[in-house]
């Protein structure tokens, strides 16, 4: 019997995901950050134009983790576009429970979105202290294109947004 | 007002082809241009589009010597955060030269984003994000005067890909099921 299956997310798994969000966000220390709710998630992934695609990784019943989830990962992606080459895939967020990896499941994930997309990139974004992720993805290929190219993320917030969007 | 903000049409699609072209070579990177303004029709007017756009189109009397009037695009999707939900990126802002700053109205890199800004508020987005090449002094300045912040600094995001041959040995490995 395989040890995990990966799956396309369905509405019934919306409290997992949340949950494994929030479990990722206290690994990345900003726990408090997670404003998103069950139903917003719902409404954005589940409605007639999808703001984002889910991904699962779910073990058999007799692996169940010690708090009773069968429902050990998870995978979010987006498409994005690049002006110069197209439809682009975007791996928003990519996470498995501590007691589930060394399945190479997190390769899996990155294999699958991958293919199914038949696009011409995937984007994704990473802390730079975060090493042990840089490298995963050094290993697989990826090239650091802020360090390559000098490409620097920026955003406006909430209330410049409405300041901008008053004018 | 010498100039009106619009939602592009799939005839716009040549003129922010043009520019994409114009944008590419500011960049230094214009033999990294790849699709025709055909690829922007189907990707941009489907069923499920893949990205959005607004052009900026001047009064007749201000065409350009070759006879343009659609001089700026913001070309922008909706993107999502785990944390906070709906967003919107804003992936490509453009001014032809002769109408940045002194042209009558000025303004039209500032209605662009500010009508993407709207209509990220209109579908519910809590922010807007884009990338600025390190030494685009102008753009970082013209950001950051409007309330931007630089997530790579204060926050050390880098900004990774997978393409060509490496997307292609990982999508290789994808299980069977």
């Amino acid at each position: 019997m395989a040890n995990f299956i990966l799956r396309k997310a369905e509405p019934r798994d919306v409290p997992d995901i949340l949950r494994l969000i929030k479990e990722l966000a206290k690994f990345e220390e900003m726990e408090e950050q997670v404003v998103l709710t069950e139903t917003e998630l719902l409404q954005d992934g589940f409605g007639e134009q999808p703001f984002y695609h889910c991904i699962m990784a779910e073990v058999p019943e007799d692996r169940r983790s010690s708090d009773g989830h069968t429902v050990v990962g998870f995978a979010m992606y987006y498409f994005t576009y690049d002006p110069w080459i197209g439809k682009m895939l975007y791996l928003e967020d990519f996470y498995v429970m501590k007691e589930y990896r060394g399945m190479a499941v997190h390769t899996q994930y990155i294999h699958s979105t991958a293919v199914k997309s038949r696009c011409s990139g995937m984007h994704f974004i990473v802390a730079e202290w975060n090493k042990p992720s840089i490298d995963f993805y050094k290993r697989r290929g990826a090239s650091d294109l802020s360090h390559e190219e000098g490409w620097r993320l920026f955003e406006i917030d909430k209330e410049y947004l409405l300041k901008m969007s008053a004018k | 007002m010498d100039f009106m903000i619009r939602a592009a049409t799939p005839e716009d699609c040549k003129d922010i082809s043009r520019m994409i072209m114009e944008l590419a070579v500011y960049e230094n990177m214009p033999d990294q241009v790849k699709i025709s303004h055909e690829v922007l029709e189907q990707d941009g007017f489907c069923k499920n589009p893949f990205f959005h756009c607004l052009v900026a189109e001047v009064a007749e009397q201000y065409r350009t010597t070759e006879g343009y009037t659609v001089i700026g695009y913001a070309l922008f999707f909706y993107t999502y955060s785990t944390w906070k939900g709906r967003s919107v990126y804003m992936e490509d802002l453009y001014v032809m030269p002769e109408f940045r700053g002194e042209f009558p109205g000025k303004g039209v890199g500032t209605a662009l984003m500010s009508k993407v800004a709207q209509v990220g508020k209109e579908q519910q987005c809590v922010r807007l994000q884009f990338s600025v090449l390190n030494w685009n002094t102008p753009s970082l300045d013209f950001y950051k005067a409007k309330g931007a912040q630089d997530l790579t600094d204060s926050e050390g995001w880098h900004v990774l890909r997978f393409d060509g041959e490496a997307l292609d040995k990982l999508a290789q490995m994808a299980p069977k099921n």
